[in-house]
């Protein structure tokens, strides 16, 4: 069994961000890329498939400017992913959720997988878009916030929950399907040293943007630019209260949780 | 020109570092501090994670890094807590000699078993009486038969009393000096080992440290480390390799009291403002920066040089004196930018000024580095 896994490099969440010059994008200048979150889970939810069925191979996809890419599949590797492509983006123009989903299903569609995984959402846009509109382009059945993925061989099918607001709903479908999973519910591993050094000297194939640009025509081209950015204002509310004594602070708090916040009646 | 930027997997390496100290060492730092518990659960992830080893070769296992690789690690795991990272440099320090100095059936023999399973082992020079006078180490091996006895004590060992293997220096004939010297392996659980329990210490409270007696221990010829008398020229090459991470340690710690001192100068009001306002603190952070920029640089450079196959005696003297130095004074500047607060336990930067202190003593004292500058120095004018 063949399983993909889509992983978008985003900037580290330790970053300090910042809007670039014209106030239309994130400035991305000397940002650090990372392997996104949820995507962690997917690499994770592959791994503990290739481990329940040895013969299993696993490889990691991701959508980018090269460098930023590298990083994502790098982190991939080195958790224990088996392969790695690199789709490039183009250099000088945005790209869209369904711009990605379309050059990521000119990649995936060459290695005809059994399972395509991917976080549900990325942590830097959350859009959420990419999975189900991949799954749309390839004609393959989709899912979101997926937890307890399994392969009953036996059978060839699926099985897994869809945590929803309501309760977990569990379904069965057989392969091939896209699934996005749920963040954190597989408690990710940490790559290990011997690992990483193995992951920096790992080959990893490469599209070339004018190929994948060939291959979708017109639809090489965003269909939504963004216009503006900035960073959410500063929160405020924030109220101190000054007492004389711990005792009168305390008082003064609870009159505020009573009278106020309304949080005791 | 010379080259600092570090490579991607240079960068990964800190990264993976840098998320296990923040993640599984930090939040253990203050109470490990405190009682002095031997956190074991966290050497043992350190090993799976291949932070233990550092400097075994590949063929037999390990990670098989270079110094500036050990170094980039080291410090940032020295960020967290310089005990634990006291604790998981050990085995680099004991296994040194091997390395150096063992036949390839040796290191074929022992050092596997290190990178399949979690074992600790310690490096054992120091005796009660001799610490920097290594020369004179009064530890015996009597040869018998087809190997030696050992008698004879050592002290403040990291690791010895958790240490399931003792790489051991010991004389042939105490008349021989340091010619007398020879380098043993020698397992824990040798009739006549005797491992006292940790001492109660200034700082480095999470790494246990204690004495070994050795009471007629056998030991065969095939666990002597190179050849008889070679022993002392062992240990002063293993510490050529491993002063130079001390450097890195201690700038791990002073790091951690910039970031500490910075962060709470900009919180900290007096006089209506922050106290990162007022030049008086503005001067002490500048030189504590200076100070770290540069003992970085130091550490830095003389992993490289012995990267690059030399044998670096001068620059890992002067990167570990000088980086220890100044975690001793970026430590105590830290302390009094927190005032009263600093003095307290309940506030991070007293330990690490208590756990500076030790990179000054151990893998020879400071003043022992001087003289080998000194030496170095004077020997290029004669």
């Amino acid at each position: 069994m063949e399983i993909v896994v889509l992983t978008k490099p985003v900037p580290d969440s330790e970053s300090r961000l910042r809007p670039n010059a014209t106030g239309t994008a994130l400035d991305t200048t000397g940002l650090k890329f990372v392997l996104a979150g949820y995507d962690e889970s997917a690499v994770e939810q592959a791994l503990l498939l290739k481990e329940a069925s040895p013969g299993t191979t696993v490889r990691a996809i991701a959508f980018g400017l090269p460098a930023r890419a590298d990083e994502a599949l790098r982190a991939s590797l080195a958790l224990g992913v088996d392969s790695a492509t690199s789709v490039e983006a183009p250099p000088d123009t945005p790209v869209d959720p369904i711009l990605t989903a379309r050059a990521l299903a000119h990649a995936v569609a060459r290695y005809r997988p059994a399972i395509v995984l991917a976080g549900k959402q990325a942590s830097d846009d959350e859009a959420g878009l990419v999975p189900s509109a991949l799954g749309e382009i390839l004609g393959m059945p989709d899912f979101g916030s997926v937890v307890n993925l399994h392969w009953l061989a036996d059978r060839n099918v699926l099985t897994f929950d869809r945590a929803t607001p309501d309760g977990l709903e569990s379904i069965e479908v057989p392969p091939p399907a896209v699934l996005a999973l749920q963040q954190a519910w597989n408690d990710p591993r940490t790559a290990k040293l011997p690992m990483i050094l193995k992951s920096r000297r790992a080959p990893i194939d490469r599209i070339p943007w004018p190929d994948v640009a060939a291959a979708l025509g017109e639809g090489a081209i965003a269909r939504t630019r963004p216009v503006g950015f900035r960073l959410p204002s500063a929160r405020t509310g924030a109220k101190m209260i000054s007492a004389k004594s711990a005792e009168e602070a305390a008082r003064e708090l609870v009159r505020i949780l009573q009278e106020e916040a309304n949080v005791f009646p | 020109m010379p080259d600092f930027s570090l490579s991607e997997e240079d960068r990964s390496l800190q990264d993976l570092a840098r998320k296990f100290a923040k993640t599984e060492m930090a939040p253990h730092a203050a109470e490990c501090d405190r009682t002095g518990r031997f956190p074991e659960e966290i050497y043992r992830k350190g090993w799976e994670l291949g932070l233990m080893n550092l400097n075994v070769p590949t063929e037999f296992g390990g990670s098989g890094l270079g110094l500036l690789q050990q170094c980039l690690i080291v410090e940032e795991l020295a960020h967290a807590c310089g005990g634990m990272t006291t604790s998981i440099i050990a085995n680099c320090l004991a296994l040194e000699p091997l390395l150096l100095g063992g036949s390839r059936e040796q290191k074929g023999r022992v050092l596997p078993p290190f990178c399949k399973e979690y074992h600790l082992a310690a490096f054992a020079l120091t005796e009660p009486g001799t610490g920097s006078d290594a020369g004179a180490l009064q530890t015996r091996a009597r040869k018998e038969g087809d190997g030696y006895i050992l008698d004879g004590e050592k002290c403040f060992i990291s690791n010895g009393p958790v240490a399931e293997l003792y790489t051991v220096f010991a004389t042939l004939d105490p008349a021989l000096k340091h010619k007398g010297i020879t380098a043993f392996l020698v397992p824990r659980s040798s009739p006549g080992v005797h491992a006292a329990k940790g001492e109660e210490k200034l700082g480095h409270r999470a790494s246990s440290t204690g004495s070994i007696r050795f009471d007629g221990v056998r030991v065969p010829a095939s666990d002597r480390i190179g050849a008889e008398g070679e022993g002392f020229s062992l240990a002063m090459r293993t510490l050529d390799q491993t002063r130079t991470p001390i450097g890195a340690l201690a700038n791990g710690i002073a790091q951690a009291a910039l970031d500490h001192a910075a962060a709470y100068s900009l919180k900290r009001k007096t006089f209506g403002k922050p106290i990162g306002e007022h030049q008086a603190i503005q001067l002490k952070l500048a030189n504590m920066a200076q100070d770290l920029h540069a003992a970085r640089l130091l550490v830095w450079h003389a992993a490289w040089t012995i990267d690059r196959g030399a044998s670096g005696t001068l620059e890992s003297s002067i990167a570990k004196c000088f980086a220890s130095d100044a975690a001793m004074r970026i430590t105590d500047e830290a302390i009094q930018i927190f005032g009263g607060y600093g003095y307290m336990k309940d506030y991070p930067v007293e330990k690490l000024l208590r756990d500076a202190k030790l990179t000054q003593i151990y893998e020879g004292a400071n003043e022992i580095q001087r003289i080998v500058i000194a030496r170095e120095l004077l020997a290029s004018y004669a």
